[in-house]
């Protein structure tokens, strides 16, 4: 199981932090929006304020044209460092008083603006009509600095700054402290469940309780673990019952087929005695009452003769054919070309007056057992040898070629063939193709071939055509 | 005060340089600032309630003598009113006419016969409003004074609250308080 990267924990305590220092700043944003436009609108109202105290108090030097007393009632402004400017206009739109009192061309507008309030940059500046008793007398203008607002809006901003960091400290502990009741029985469970992947312990369990969803994962993991537990305890008990049936028929079939083999051991190698008796009788007939018997009595007992010969050949066969499968293999390594090469030297004979080309590929050297390829051999040359007898000009070619990590050899003759409808049963005990009358044998070679075979760990397996020849493949692992 | 409005998008510059009044232009000029004080007045002085008894009674500015306001009185009153009370400008020959009015200017032409119209009209609810030397130490209320090429005013207190007459502190800080006090008993 991997390291996880990070941990659920500290997931959940960024979620949480992530969260709460959203929410605080723009809780925080719009505090100080509001603020900010509240106080806003406070300067605006507590400048209006003062421009209706100072207008009441004009309206008589305005009235009467005295701009020093007007001046002085300006003058007034001097207490706050906040204003910037102050002027009155008479109700021609005349510029009548100003504060500072000799302030400068430029410093108010020459004329007055309409009434209201406006943001500069840094002031504020507002505009009020001085009325007394319904008469309009002139007009009032007021300039503020922003600085009590900007301070204000500093302020504002180092608070949340300040309570954003203090929060955000607060928050870390607090998440911390909480995400424990999340993260712990999750930790706890995945602990249980790396210890079971990676012992196969079954029987931990989490135990882990809970009133939340991780509780029902737990007690449903626990569930789990058990019904594991539970099925694999089945497991095992049926595989250990089904290896025991297996043993117990394993060798209920070995034995079987000892009893088998013995027996047919028994039986052909007591068949013998009595045929040997036939044949041998036979011929002492054949001998001593040849004189007295006609033509045709000799000719029944020369068939007699032949017939014991033949079940004599099949008894013997038969022999062969139940000792390869009892007889210990011994495995050396058998050199294929030179072994063939023998071999071909031994079929010379039966070859005699027949025209035979031989032709042999590459042939490596295998593991086996040398006595029992080499009767593989002889039987797939002899067979090769016998069927392409009616042909004139008979063409054997042995080949090998490696395939899928084994050696497959091949035999192919260029003689009658067969039927591929019957291929399936070219390797069976005396099943044959052909007549005995037309082609000697007994019927047993290539059952004994793939027996040889198939005690090396190879197949046998066979391609032909009536009239077109067969060949014959074995593998042999490497 | 419409025909003053009009005028004044081309006047402001020319007042500008020769505020408040040059002396070239004292005569007609002074006497504008004259008529516009009188109609302040009006703002700045409160009447005992008998004096103006409902709404419907008309504040009235009297001239007692002779006229040097021409048309600028009747100009600046016209369709204006104070606290509810429409401005009315009525003109007297005799003081004996003049008991009804509120604010009564005495013109210069009754110099001779001061002492004796304030003893009549200083008996009732009258603001009594003078250009003649001293004015208002000799018992009248509100006198102009004309000091540094400006009009200022000078304002016998005592007299006022003998008539029952409420002054606006705004219009007392602009004026200079006078009189002898032994009037006031």
């Amino acid at each position: 199981m991997k390291t996880p990267r990070t941990t659920i924990g500290r997931k959940l305590v960024t979620a949480m932090m992530l969260t709460s220092t959203a929410v605080l700043i723009l809780a925080g944003i719009v505090f100080v929006a509001h603020d900010y436009t509240s106080s806003r609108r406070a300067m605006v109202q507590a400048l209006v304020t003062r421009a209706h105290i100072l207008a009441a108090n004009s309206t008589a030097a305005l009235a009467f044209q005295n701009p020093e007393d007007a001046t002085q009632v300006l003058h007034a402004l001097g207490t706050d460092p906040t204003m910037i400017g102050a002027a009155l206009y008479d109700s021609h739109g005349q510029l009548f008083a100003t504060f500072p009192a000799r302030a400068k061309p430029g410093t108010v507008p020459a004329a007055p603006m309409a009434t209201g309030h406006h943001f500069e940059r840094s002031l504020l500046a507002i505009s009020e009509p001085v009325v007394e008793t319904g008469q309009r007398l002139g007009t009032i203008y007021l300039e503020s600095d922003l600085r009590e607002l900007n301070q204000r809006l500093h302020a504002d901003a180092i608070v949340l700054l300040l309570s954003v960091f203090g929060s955000i400290a607060v928050a870390f502990a607090l998440a911390s402290w909480l995400q424990r009741g999340i993260a712990h029985p999750i930790l706890a469970l995945a602990d249980v469940a790396r210890t079971v992947s990676e012992s196969k312990d079954y029987s931990v369990r989490s135990r882990t309780v809970g009133d939340d969803e991780v509780g029902i994962l737990s007690e449903a993991f626990d569930q789990m673990l058990g019904e594991i537990q539970r099925r694999e305890r089945e497991v095992r008990l049926l595989n250990a019952d089904l290896e025991r049936r297996v043993n117990e028929r394993t060798a209920e079939l070995e034995a079987s087929n000892k009893e088998l083999e013995a027996f047919s051991y028994s039986v052909s190698h007591d068949l013998r005695a009595p045929l040997r008796h036939v044949d041998g009788f036979v011929e002492l007939l054949t001998k001593h009452a040849s004189s007295i018997l006609d033509e045709k009595a000799r000719d029944y007992l020369t068939k007699i003769s032949a017939a014991a010969k033949r079940m004599g050949a099949l008894i013997d066969d038969l022999l062969v054919f139940s000792r390869m499968g009892r007889t210990e293999m011994r495995k050396t390594s058998v050199n294929l070309a030179s072994m063939t090469a023998d071999v071909i030297q031994e079929l010379r004979d039966d070859a005699k007056g027949r025209l035979v080309e031989w032709k042999l590929g590459e042939l490596p050297t295998v593991q086996g057992d040398p006595s029992m390829l080499r009767l593989v051999l002889v039987n797939l040359l002899a067979n090769a040898l016998k069927y392409s007898g009616p042909t004139k000009e008979a063409r054997i070619e042995v080949d090998a070629r490696a395939q899928n990590g084994e050696v497959v050899v091949s035999v192919r003759d260029n003689g009658v063939g067969f039927d591929p409808a019957y291929t399936h049963k070219l390797f069976g005990v005396f099943q044959r193709l052909h007549g005995s009358n037309e082609f000697e044998g007994t019927g047993i070679g290539l059952a004994n071939v793939r027996r040889i075979v198939s005690r090396h760990g190879g197949k046998t397996w066979a391609e032909g055509a009536l009239h077109e020849g067969a060949t014959f493949y074995f593998s042999l692992p490497r | 005060m419409v025909l003053v409005r009009r005028a004044s998008g081309l006047a402001l510059l020319a007042i500008l340089l020769t505020a408040p009044f040059a002396a070239g232009a004292k005569l007609t000029h002074e006497y504008d600032l004259k008529a516009a004080f009188l109609f302040h007045f009006a703002q700045f002085v409160q009447w005992p309630p008998e004096a103006l008894p409902d709404k419907n009674t008309p504040l009235t500015i009297g001239i007692l003598g002779e006229d040097p306001f021409g048309k600028s009185l009747d100009e600046i009153v016209a369709n204006e009113s104070v606290g509810g009370h429409k401005l009315l400008v009525r003109r007297f020959q005799r003081v004996s006419q003049a008991d009804s009015c509120h604010i009564l200017f005495i013109s210069s032409s009754e110099k001779s016969r001061l002492d004796q119209v304030l003893s009549v009209v200083n008996r009732r609810s009258i603001l009594t409003v003078g250009e003649t030397k001293d004015f208002a130490q000799r018992s009248g209320m509100i006198g102009f004074v004309v000091a540094e090429k400006r009009l200022r005013l000078a304002i016998n207190l005592a007299a006022a609250n003998a008539a029952r007459l409420t002054i606006s502190s705004k219009l007392l800080r602009q004026s200079e308080i006078v009189g002898p006090v032994r009037v006031q008993e």
